[in-house]
């Protein structure tokens, strides 16, 4: 054990701060952690491929078309895929946009969001609708009556495609981590943190853009050349949204304006999830159901039989993988952290290291009230 | 082909059971794998059936005479009970209608629940409520009506409790259910009464009985009353009105039913129920005391609202305030036309801020504005709406008004009416401007137009809503039927009633425009107003009022029975020598077999009792 | 047929105490479970062969048995007590169907049940006074030892106040019965309508009062009802189930077949201190349960409430009210099993049936969605919502009594909206809002212990819609059991129960 060379920290989550200094994950090594997180990340890898697929699909394909009928369907709508459609044996894509537009209600503050409201935006997303609208004299009469509307689905299809786009990178992050488990070379929590931000800072400076092709001609709503990238402008707002602030289930939070249980700063929220409660998963106004259903379609062989133990077996599945979700959340957010630490972790200045305490002790505070201070510290 | 339909009409509230009956596979949890979604696709199937038979049904019986389908349900002894249908263009036209605002609520729901997992059990009691209702429309039976009563009394609490884990569902949903409860138990105490007194339970026969004034007096009156309760409660009346402020805790599309139909279910029993109030002229000034107290009161309530759904919600008491006084002044064709006016502006004004919940994850008119310009087309919705329940333009409920101050020359609630036209007008007003007006606020900044699934039932109750006066003409309903010539026909004061109503509506939304808004939850800061703003916005404290009398008296004299059992009722047995036996270390300590020695003793006591008894004389 | 339905159970009774010790407890509950349904079957095939139309007594067996004493063997179903046969013979497949198949002292257990189960048909038929008697202290005997023995931690003390409180309601029965052949200077203690109608109207009070005494501990009515309570809290499921679905009736019962039928003048004179007992007990019932925080108290408390109706439509004794009496026996009998059994698979499950601990169990995942689903529909039954059987039953009898005693029977419809109060109370708590962690890990409910609270759902369902289907049997017979003043010349005392009997 290395000795630190500053204090011990005082912070009520002292251990898991110390534990992300030594590089060590917020997530408890041991038991079937390791197997749960692994084996959920799989899933969530190929569900996240589907999801990302289809948002960005929607964003080329029906942009700011009102009645999307076929939204889901990614262009052609076949017999039998319309019958798996019709009786729900489907990929639920309306958790990712429900994701989408979390980020997109939580994102007016970031670069992108910023950028989205900019009249350049505004000006690109004019140009794209009127020829996106080009034989529907309706709908461009509409645009000219009520400008604001259209603009404002543009912001919304800018967002699809900011989160596809993402998404489409986790996703092959997250299948690569599985073959490397599957070839035997994880073996421990931490080194799924340090995959993770191994795949993170790999992508960090992938272009964030979106390029519509009407007619054969492109339109350029958010150009390559504002330079949003990877990391910054997706990856962060995205743990903003969903991992932090997320939004009050109806499920479990009353809407009673009286009743005032929300509260009227979205900064203040923390209905994300890392601070969600997997029990009630599975029933009613739970949105992560969805997510979680789509995750029980594609679990690997090993993780369905651990989850076939246990009193309920299949019963509970659907909070079973949300706990094991959590846990692999709790392995993302750790390599999150970590790449975006002032200074690397392998420091000896003792500035650098304060630094760094100082930074670690914020998110730590900032989730305390979360499910770590279970899955960080039992098994 | 058309008469198949017509005959075969009473079928059309089964369509929602057999819905709801389908759903239970993925409710009950039976298909897992699989999403739920196919529940909504088939109870959506289910009103589309509905809705065409009920077209078919209603094209068949015009210029036909309207008849009646009954079934005998239970002779038993000297009681006679059917289930009765009526045949007629008005209940075939009030099932259609209902029909088609299921119809529009459950699409809707589709797109508002759409990241919802349990739409099985949403969808099963959506089947449930759209058969109450349409059997409510058709019902020609007192204890049919009653019965389909109660079972929206369930949907409705379970309907309300469909997001069971939420704290403030858990009493919603149960008051929901008890403070309905409480008028439908005194409406049972009625129709038993009414049973007793030998009346038929289907409306021609009860209708029949009241026109041979077989009661009168005190009995009359009682009759009438309890016969009242049960709409009071299901119209959320005074003073039974709090539960649908509290059953906005429920799914928006369930809300957008219960403003709109359920109520209406309630006052349609009340009209059918009129000419028994005819024995008693009490029971008929309670009607419209209840009715103007109601309508008045919580027009008041709506403009302290913080909550848009509550704000809406305590004009939906308001309307049907006006309902009872047109009930109570024997205006029943009035009473129907308003019910059918209100509905649809009604069910398009909760649609409509449906949409702005979805997109800002808040209910709280402080922190919401701005949105008109990004969701036109819900902001035009609300437009709509809130002019169909107004009188500021030529609406339906303007149509159905002047009809009444005007042709039925009844000017006695006129009053009443200018003062809740100009309520509703300001309280509507003040909604657009705080919802879609002003700068936009940090919940607002986001804000794209509702998703199409909501977007198509949207726009089509609006087109419904704006098309309300061409239906008044086209189908003339204001010649409908004709209208009780009230006692104090007063021509030239009737003449200025339009007049006045439009000016109402004008000086209301002048009001609203005028009118300064907070946009922060704070409480004024002077004294005297900030009282009336708590007086209003907590409903004149009548739940606080309740809790310290009906709900204390209950639990006390609960309380008072479990100690009388425990300490009198148990003291006397153990004092009266069994004591001995019940109490004290020998019991607790005794083994089975004591226990065995004590029955054998009984066994042997009493097997020697019976011996001896028995040959004694012999 | 009848001797069937007695003495199988008997010859069960016994046959179960020889059953080799190497034969499982599971093994021997699946036999158990055969024997019960041969059992329903033939009680079904009485019902078959029951002629709904005529009014008379059917099947009648009449064998001479201590003679010396005046006793006989005389058996006989009409349309009271037909439902209430049929009733038990289902009530004790389902019972059976909810014992723990890894009972402990299986041989015992079962013995007892056969006993009770023979005493309870045998009361139901016998037709000969002190026969009914013997079968109403035969059933006594093995419920004690079925509470005593597989109950909760107080048994001994809930088992004890049962004898006790159902001795001195034998012996008051008993008494009653003695008096009337006494006084009346019948031959024997055969029954027959109208038996006590030769005394003076003021010794027919007094048996009257005696019988009812006897009567109403059973039911139980306020006051003597605080062993019910007790003794739910303490039986096992499948005891409470018939307890509360079968037992009690046999107080109604006895109270339409020997109150009304052997005094039916001094039943007219008793009646109105009946119906204010009765909406006592209604109101009182529902008022404790409000308080209550047991489960299964509540709903035994609840089951004190909803005797308390068929009493009230005994008191108005008018055809409608005698046919509401029997259909809300068979109601109650078939509601409170349900809420028994279910309350028990939650108390199972959970290890408690407190309701401040207990909540959010309808969490589809780690909860008990479908049995919460099914409290929702029994309770609904239970406080009377059209379509479900309890308002067929409810409504007739305040229909029946409405006329006669109008405040009582107002009353009693306030307990019914006193119902809701309770249960909602009770589903809110337990039902909604979040699953506690501690119950974050219930064993899953089986579907064989849901399969018979599904049947009576659906039961509750079939006859709230066609309440006709089981009224039948009983509206031939109605006229006999209403309570008259029955001149002289009619009151014969007859030598057997023959079939003009009913002509009456």
């Amino acid at each position: 054990m290395v000795l630190s060379p500053i204090s011990p920290s005082a912070h009520p989550h002292a251990e898991l701060v110390h534990r992300l200094e030594r590089g060590q994950a917020l997530l408890a090594e041991g038991g079937t952690n390791l197997m749960e997180v692994i084996g959920v990340l799989k899933s969530y890898g190929i569900v996240l491929g589907e999801y990302s697929r289809v948002l960005k699909d929607i964003a080329a394909r029906q942009f700011v078309s009102p009645f999307p009928v076929f939204k889901f369907f990614e262009g052609s709508v076949k017999p039998a895929q319309l019958w798996r459609h019709i009786i729900h044996d489907r990929i639920n894509f309306e958790y990712a946009e429900y994701c989408m537009k979390s980020m997109l209600w939580h994102g007016s503050e970031t670069d992108f969001g910023k950028y989205v409201d900019s009249d350049e935006f505004a000006a690109n997303a004019d140009r794209a609708i009127r020829a996106w609208f080009r034989s529907n004299p309706l709908m461009r009469a509409i645009h000219a009556i009520a400008p604001e509307m259209f603009l404002e689905q543009a912001r919304q299809q800018a967002y699809y495609r900011n989160l596809g786009q993402f998404w489409t990178v986790m996703s092959d992050i997250f299948l690569k981590l599985s073959d490397e488990y599957d070839a035997g070379e994880i073996s421990s929590a931490t080194q799924v943190s340090e995959f993770v931000l191994a795949g993170l800072q790999d992508a960090a400076a992938d272009p964030i853009y979106y390029t519509l092709s009407i007619r054969g001609e492109d339109y350029d709503l958010v150009p390559k050349s504002k330079g949003f990238g990877f990391l910054m402008d997706a990856g962060v707002p995205y743990v903003e949204a969903i991992f932090f602030r997320g939004t009050p289930f109806l499920g479990t939070v009353s809407y009673n304006a009286q009743a005032f249980q929300i509260s009227s700063n979205p900064g203040e929220f923390a209905y994300g999830a890392l601070y969600a409660d997997p029990l009630p998963v599975g029933g009613a106004g739970i949105p992560p159901t969805q997510l979680m259903q789509d995750m029980a379609r594609h679990l690997p062989n090993y993780l369905s039989e651990l989850y076939d133990g246990g009193t309920r077996g299949r019963g509970d599945l659907l909070i079973k993988i949300c706990e094991s979700f959590q846990k692999s959340m709790f392995c993302v957010t750790t390599a999150a952290i970590w790449g975006l630490a002032p200074n690397p972790l392998t420091t000896d200045d003792p500035q650098q290291l304060a630094e760094n305490r100082e930074y670690f002790e914020g998110w730590l505070t900032r989730l305390t009230e979360s499910r770590v201070s279970r899955v960080g510290y039992t098994v | 082909m058309a008469d198949f339909f017509l005959h075969a009409c009473w079928f059309l509230p089964l369509y929602g059971v057999v819905g709801a009956l389908l759903t239970l596979p993925w409710s009950s949890g039976l298909i897992r794998k699989t999403g739920q979604r196919p529940a909504a696709y088939v109870n959506i199937l289910m009103t589309v059936l509905v809705l065409v038979h009920g077209v078919l049904a209603s094209q068949a019986i015009v210029g036909r005479e309207a008849y009646r389908i009954v079934v005998p349900w239970l002779r038993v002894a000297d009681l006679d009970l059917s289930v009765a249908i009526d045949v007629s263009p008005v209940a075939l036209g009030g099932a259609t209608l209902v029909a088609l605002l299921c119809l529009l609520a459950q699409v809707f729901g589709l797109g508002y629940l759409e990241k919802e997992a349990s739409l099985g059990r949403f969808y099963g009691l959506m089947g449930l409520f759209q058969a109450a209702l349409v059997g409510i429309a058709l019902s020609d039976s007192l204890l049919l009506s009653y019965g389909l009563l109660e079972l929206l009394t369930l949907s409705t609490y379970l309907l309300v409790g469909f997001w069971y884990a939420q704290p403030l569902v858990v009493t919603a949903a149960r008051d929901a259910f008890l403070t309905k409860r409480v008028g439908d138990i005194i409406l049972l105490m009625g129709i038993v009464a009414l049973s007793s007194y030998g009346s038929g339970l289907t409306f021609s026969e009860l209708e029949a009985w009241a026109a041979a004034s077989p009661v009168s007096g005190g009995v009359a009156t009682l009759l009438g009353l309890s016969l009242i309760a049960g709409p009071v409660g299901k119209c959320a009346q005074f003073p039974l009105h709090l539960w649908l402020d509290e059953s906005m805790e429920g799914p928006n599309p369930a809300s957008i039913l219960r403003n709109s139909v359920v109520v209406s279910a309630g006052a349609y029993v009340l009209i059918r129920l009129e000419p028994v109030f005819g024995l008693s002229p009490i029971a008929a000034d309670v009607l419209v005391a209840i009715g103007t107290v109601t309508a008045i009161g919580t027009s008041l309530m709506t403009l302290a609202q913080i909550d848009i759904k509550r704000a809406l919600s305590y004009s939906t008491s308001a309307f049907m305030g006006l309902v009872f006084v047109a009930v109570g002044c024997g205006q029943v064709d009035i009473a129907l036309l308003l019910l059918f006016a209100h509905a649809m502006a009604k069910a398009l004004l909760f649609m409509s801020i449906g949409g702005i919940i979805l997109n800002t994850s808040s209910q709280n008119l402080t922190e919401l504005g701005g949105l008109g310009a990004r969701m036109p087309v819900t902001a035009l919705a609300f437009v709509v709406g809130a002019a169909g329940s107004t009188c500021l333009l030529p609406s339906g409920v303007f149509l159905t008004f002047r009809h009444w101050i005007e042709e039925a020359r009844d000017i006695s609630p006129l009053g009443v009416l200018l003062v809740v036209n100009l309520l509703a007008a300001l309280s509507l007003t003040r909604l657009f401007r705080l919802v879609f007006l002003g700068p936009v606020q940090i919940k607002t900044r986001r804000a794209p137009e509702v998703n199409w699934l909501m977007a198509v039932p949207l726009v089509s109750l609006t087109l419904l809503t704006l098309l309300m006066p061409v239906a008044f003409w086209h189908w003339d309903l204001l010649a409908f039927a004709p209208l009780a010539i009230a006692a104090n026909a007063s021509p030239i004061a009737a003449q200025f009633g339009a007049a006045l109503l439009l000016l109402s509506g004008a000086i209301g939304f002048g009001l609203g425009l005028v009118l300064p808004l907070t946009r922060t939850g704070a409480r004024s800061l002077q004294p005297v107003l900030r009282f009336c703003q708590d007086l209003l916005a907590d409903g004149f404290y009548i739940e606080r009022f309740y809790r310290v009398t009906v709900v204390w008296a209950v639990a006390q004299v609960s309380r008072l029975s479990v100690m009388f059992d425990r300490y009198i009722v148990d003291g006397l047995v153990n004092a009266t020598g069994l004591a001995t036996l019940l109490s004290g270390q020998a019991l607790r300590y005794s083994s089975s077999g004591q226990s065995q020695t004590y029955v054998l003793t009984i066994l042997v006591g009493t097997g020697l009792l019976v011996f001896l008894a028995v040959s004694w004389p012999f | 047929m009848l001797s069937a339905l007695i003495f199988i159970p008997l010859l069960l009774a016994v046959a179960v105490g020889l059953v080799p010790e190497r034969v499982t407890a599971r093994g021997l509950r699946v036999a158990m479970l055969v024997a019960s349904s041969v059992l329903f079957a033939l009680a079904l095939a009485v019902a078959w062969q029951f002629d709904a139309a005529s009014g008379a007594m059917q099947l009648v067996e009449r064998r001479p048995w201590l003679e010396l004493l005046g006793v006989s063997y005389s058996l006989g179903v009409d349309g009271l007590s037909l439902p209430l046969l049929v009733l038990n013979g289902f009530l004790t497949l389902v019972a059976i169907g909810c014992t723990s198949p890894t009972l402990e002292r299986p041989r015992l257990y079962y013995c007892m049940l056969w006993l009770l189960n023979a005493g309870v048909v045998g009361a139901f038929v016998a037709q000969d006074l002190i026969l009914f008697f013997l079968f109403y202290e035969l059933e006594l005997i093995p419920l004690y030892f079925l509470i005593a023995i597989w109950g909760g931690a107080r048994r001994s003390y809930a088992a004890t106040k049962f004898l006790l409180y159902t001795a001195i309601s034998g012996v008051a029965i008993l008494s009653a019965f003695l008096g009337v052949v006494w006084l009346s200077g019948a031959p024997d203690f055969s029954y027959s309508v109208g038996l006590g109608s030769s005394l003076a109207i003021e010794p027919q009070i007094v048996l009257l009062a005696t019988l009812l005494f006897g009567l109403a501990i059973k039911i139980p009515i306020v006051p003597l009802h605080t062993w019910l309570p007790d003794a739910h809290v303490e039986a096992s499921t499948p005891v409470s189930v018939l307890l509360a679905g079968v037992l009690l009736k046999l107080g109604t019962y006895g109270l339409l077949r020997f109150g009304i039928g052997l005094f039916p003048e001094a039943w007219l004179e008793i009646a109105p201190v009946l119906a204010t007992l009765a909406a006592i007990s209604a109101l009182y019932g529902a008022f404790a349960a409000i308080a209550q925080q047991d489960m299964k108290k509540m709903v035994a408390y609840s089951s004190i409430a909803h005797m308390g109706y068929i009493l009230l439509a005994a008191a108005a004794g008018t055809e409608l009210g005698i046919l509401a009496a029997i259909a809300q026996m068979v109601a109650h009998g078939l509601i409170s099993a349900l809420l028994f059994l279910l309350v028990g698979i939650v108390a199972k499950k959970t290890g408690t049936r407190d309701l401040n601990v207990l909540r959010g169990l309808l969490n589809p995942q780690r909860g008990l969605p479908i049995v919460g689903s099914l409290i929702v529909l029994g309770v609904m039954a239970s406080s009377g919502l059209p379509g479900l059987m309890g308002f067929v039953a409810e409504f007739m009898v305040f229909r029946g009594s409405f006329s006669v005693y109008p405040l009582q029977t107002l009353a009693c419809i306030v307990g019914t909206g006193l119902t809701a109060v309770y249960f909602l109370l009770m589903i809110n708590r337990v039902f909604f809002g979040r699953l506690p962690d501690r119950f974050g890990n219930l064993p899953p409910v089986q579907w064989h212990e849901t399969i018979s609270s599904m049947a009576i759902a659906s039961l509750l369902v079939v006859y709230g819609l066609m309440p006709s289907l089981f009224l039948d049997w009983s509206q031939a017979q109605i006229s006999t059991l209403v309570p008259r003043v029955i001149a002289p010349q009619e009151v014969i005392v007859p030598v057997a129960i023959s079939p003009n009997q009913s002509d009456l």
